[in-house]
């Protein structure tokens, strides 16, 4: 009997790494979208503030990031406590794990969207006022499909990130087989032991296996998606 | 725009440059597990304070370091937790012949949040769950880490592995693991008794709850070994099992092998 | 339903204040680049807050510094085409159109498609179209948002010649059928020459002459402002056209001959005569090949650094003339003075208001 492909285990981690990274990314996007456009839109002080604290996580050493957000999330956090008041626990469970890879990817789903907020002619959302449309109406009908490649990209960004987020994730919820422990924790275990090359190899080529995938979805769905906003002959 | 490159340049050039310190008497290269660091620091800092060349520290996880030999990284001495990895390397043919040896061991205990705590009994009898409550037991890797490894087998020795297995939070190392115990983020941890020392002796909140009893686990052994033969490598590996580094050693909290 | 506009503006290099009435129709706000049309434009729909002032449509008060008060865009009924067509790029043309619809108005959107003859592009994606469709599918947007205000800045300033002549019937059916006034924002003197009911002269931040179109057409005094292509408007009926391709126009002064219109016997038309192609004699000339020869007595003679104009009534309306003062001089021309009025070439403004 030849021994399977993968082990339990390891099948576990890669679900688990898809998981993790799809609610991570889908989860931040609303509020990506919020200071992507705060920063694109609106000049006020501490504007370069939030900037910064946005990018934070791209500077910081992961696991730095993954220790503050152990001090404000974990059981014992000043956040953390309050939101177990309401059944919503982060520590040692795949929601921390998301939490951790969505923090991480925010600053590239951030940039991305901001981007392509820039790059829409306002006088077009200037125009679309003058047909009556409220503010609301404005950026729902106008702005938000111009801007669909942009958030598509944050998003195929953001994502990949999160497939790869290592550092704060162990920091934060550490590697809990099931729960915690994603590809790149599973990948990094298998490193520790001597010997282990092969099985490396083979999580490693899921990893490359998986992202290569998520980039040839997103170039396609960006290009039909480029092609509608920017207008059929 | 020419300034701000020249700058650019001059900065660079003056990080380059100034890495390059000159080479005296050649430093003696030692590589160990990043565990021993507080212990090894002062060792080495002795023997050249008593007029022997620098000692030049590289600490980081056993896998990490020995990778890096095999890979050619220039090392004179290797100190590693983990026999494995020297096997793994001695295996590749690295290590000068002759010149390994069991240096040091050390103790498995349990560690508990706070500065101090009540005491806990190890044995069968331990209601694992309920001393947990509703938190979990950290530990290093328990496939990879040394000290994990050590855990599980402690655990399973006393039948307590079972209970133990869903509770555990692997960290990346023992030292992350104890960073957990020290946050409050859960109640225990399994570290060496070296590993609760340096952390109590940095002012971190935890104790030593219970020592694993001998015969559950282990043992546990550090293993050293030359990579290069030279003078200086020699008389460092000499140093280490000398009863001056006995001390510095013991009073960290390892054991010293015969 | 009568616009009121009374606004100061401060810019850099220009400070504005510009009061007048729009009544209903087109109303021209004429002026050279820079003078502050589009400013104003832009005040009367609500995408500039005025530094002073006051805008108001009917009973409806839009903007009012005094009272803090102003109307934000989307609420005016103010409909709106740029110089640049700025249509979606991610809806095709019929989805264009319908976006500022508030109810989906089946009748409405056919009525509109039908007067601008959009009917053969609304499936088609927007990056194809040329300059004059897309001008079209804009002003036509703008309509069926059903406002009660169009406000017009330049629209045809991008397109050439033969788009703009494409284009001008429909904005003249636009003021005749479409029945929303209109503030018509242009410096081309043959756009408002055909458009306009009422003009508002601008020029360097200040009104220099509100009136009806035709009276401000005529009146000499103005002629430096409309440059070259000046010349007094004058309303004319179709007679009837004749085999040899000319159309006979029966106007006020006489009987005047154009090449084949595409008016239909009995329509009212307007023409306009530029001034500088208005050759005047003291005598009856024979032998010309111009056609349309109208007897005319002096009213005025205003003279300027480029020349002479000279105001003559032909019958009942104003035609200018310009010529050089070597020539005033010459043919002694003073107000009472009787003589003839060669015109070289009647340009159509057609359709004339009602």
């Amino acid at each position: 009997m030849s021994a399977p492909f993968l082990s339990p285990a390891e099948w576990q981690a890669v679900a688990l790494s898809l998981r993790v990274a799809t609610v991570a990314t889908l989860a931040s996007l609303p509020l990506g979208l919020a200071v992507a456009w705060v920063l694109a839109r609106r000049r006020f002080p501490g504007h370069a503030l939030l900037n910064g604290l946005v990018h934070l996580p791209l500077i910081l050493p992961p696991v730095v990031t993954g220790y503050l957000l152990l001090l404000t999330f974990g059981r014992r956090g000043a956040v953390g406590e309050w939101l177990d008041g309401f059944g919503i626990v982060f520590a040692f469970r795949w929601t921390g794990a998301a939490l951790a890879a969505a923090v991480m990817a925010f600053p590239l789903m951030v940039r991305a969207i901001r981007l392509s907020l820039e790059a829409v002619d306002p006088r077009l959302e200037q125009a679309a006022g003058t047909l009556g449309a409220s503010p609301v109406r404005v950026f729902l009908t106008v702005t938000l499909p111009l801007i669909l490649p942009g958030i598509l990209a944050g998003a195929i960004l953001a994502f990949a990130k999160a497939m790869g987020e290592f550092g704060a994730t162990i920091t934060f919820v550490a590697s809990i087989p099931g729960e915690t422990q994603t590809l790149p924790s599973a990948i990094y275990a298998l490193l520790q032991v001597p010997g282990a090359e092969g099985r490396v190899a083979r999580l490693v080529w899921i990893a490359v296996g998986l992202s290569m995938v998520a980039l040839i979805l997103s170039e396609a769905l960006s290009r039909a998606v480029t092609r509608r906003v920017r207008g059929r002959r | 725009m020419r300034a701000p490159i020249r700058a650019i340049a001059a900065v660079c050039a003056a990080l380059v440059l100034g890495g390059l310190r000159p080479v005296m008497a050649e430093p003696v290269r030692v590589f160990a597990a990043a565990s021993l660091r507080t212990a090894l620091d002062v060792v080495a800092a002795d023997w050249t304070a008593a007029g022997n060349p620098s000692v030049s520290l590289t600490y980081a996880g056993s896998a990490a370091l020995a990778r890096q030999i095999i890979e050619g990284a220039p090392a004179d001495v290797f100190l590693t937790a983990s026999p494995e990895w020297m096997d793994a390397v001695e295996a590749a043919g690295l290590l000068v012949p002759g010149t390994r040896r069991d240096l040091l061991g050390n103790t498995l205990v349990l560690i508990g949040q706070g500065a101090e705590g009540p005491a806990v009994t190890l044995d069968p009898s331990l209601d694992l769950a309920a001393l947990l409550g509703d938190g979990r037991l950290a530990m290093g890797m328990v496939d990879s880490v040394p000290a994990g490894v050590y855990g599980r087998e402690a655990l399973s020795a006393l039948g307590l592995w079972d209970e133990a297995e869903p509770r555990v939070a692997q960290a990346a190392d023992v030292r992350a693991a104890l960073a957990l115990v020290a946050a409050g983020e859960v109640p225990y941890g399994i570290a060496y008794l070296s590993d609760a020392r340096a952390a109590r002796e940095a002012g971190e909140a935890v104790h030593v709850a219970a020592t694993f009893p001998p015969g559950t686990y282990g043992p546990v052994t550090y293993p050293v070994a030359l990579v290069r033969d030279t003078a200086g490598a020699r008389a460092f590996l000499d140093t280490l099992a000398s009863p001056g580094a006995a001390a510095v050693f013991a009073a960290q909290g390892f054991l010293m092998r015969p | 339903m009568t616009l009121r506009v009374d606004i100061a503006h401060a810019y850099p290099g220009l400070a504005l204040e510009v009061a007048f009435d729009a009544p209903p129709g087109v109303t021209a706000l004429f002026g050279p680049s820079g003078a502050g049309k589009t400013t104003v434009a832009h005040a009367v729909a609500g995408l500039l807050r005025p530094d002073r002032g006051l805008v108001r449509l009917g009973d409806t008060v839009l903007t009012d510094t005094a009272r803090r008060l102003h109307v934000p865009p989307h609420r005016r009924r103010i409909g709106c085409v740029f110089q640049d067509a700025r249509l979606f790029p991610h809806r095709t043309v019929r989805g264009n159109l319908a976006y500022g619809q508030r109810r989906a108005d089946a009748a409405a959107f056919d009525r509109i498609v039908a007067l601008l003859d959009l009917a053969p592009l609304l499936p088609r994606g927007i990056a194809g179209l040329s300059g004059g469709e897309a001008a079209r599918v804009a002003i036509g947007r703008a309509l069926l948002s059903d406002p009660r205000l169009l406000v017009m800045d330049e629209p045809l300033a991008s397109l050439d010649a033969s788009r703009r002549m494409e284009i001008l019937p429909c904005l003249e059916r636009l003021r005749d059928e479409a029945g929303t006034p209109i503030l018509y924002v242009s410096h081309a003197v043959d756009e408002v020459a055909r458009l306009a009911t009422t003009l508002v002269m601008i020029d360097r931040g200040r009104v220099r002459r509100a009136g009806p179109a035709e009276a401000l057409f005529a009146d000499p005094a103005l002629m430096p402002l409309f440059g070259p292509r000046g010349g007094a408007l004058i309303a004319g009926t179709v007679a009837g056209h004749h085999p040899d391709g000319l159309t006979e126009v029966r106007a006020a002064g006489g009987t005047l001959w154009l090449p084949a219109l595409a008016a239909a016997p009995g329509a009212a038309i307007r023409l306009r005569i530029p001034a500088q192609d208005v050759i005047l004699a003291r005598t009856r000339p024979e032998g010309l090949s111009a056609l349309n020869v109208l007897a005319a007595t002096v009213t005025g003679v205003l003279a300027d650094d480029a020349g002479v104009t000279v105001a003559l009534a032909a019958g009942g309306p104003t035609i200018l003339a310009r010529i050089t003062a070597r020539s005033a001089a010459a043919l002694a021309l003073t107000p009472g003075t009787a003589c003839f009025a060669i015109l070289k070439s009647v340009a159509l403004a057609q359709g004339g208001p009602d």
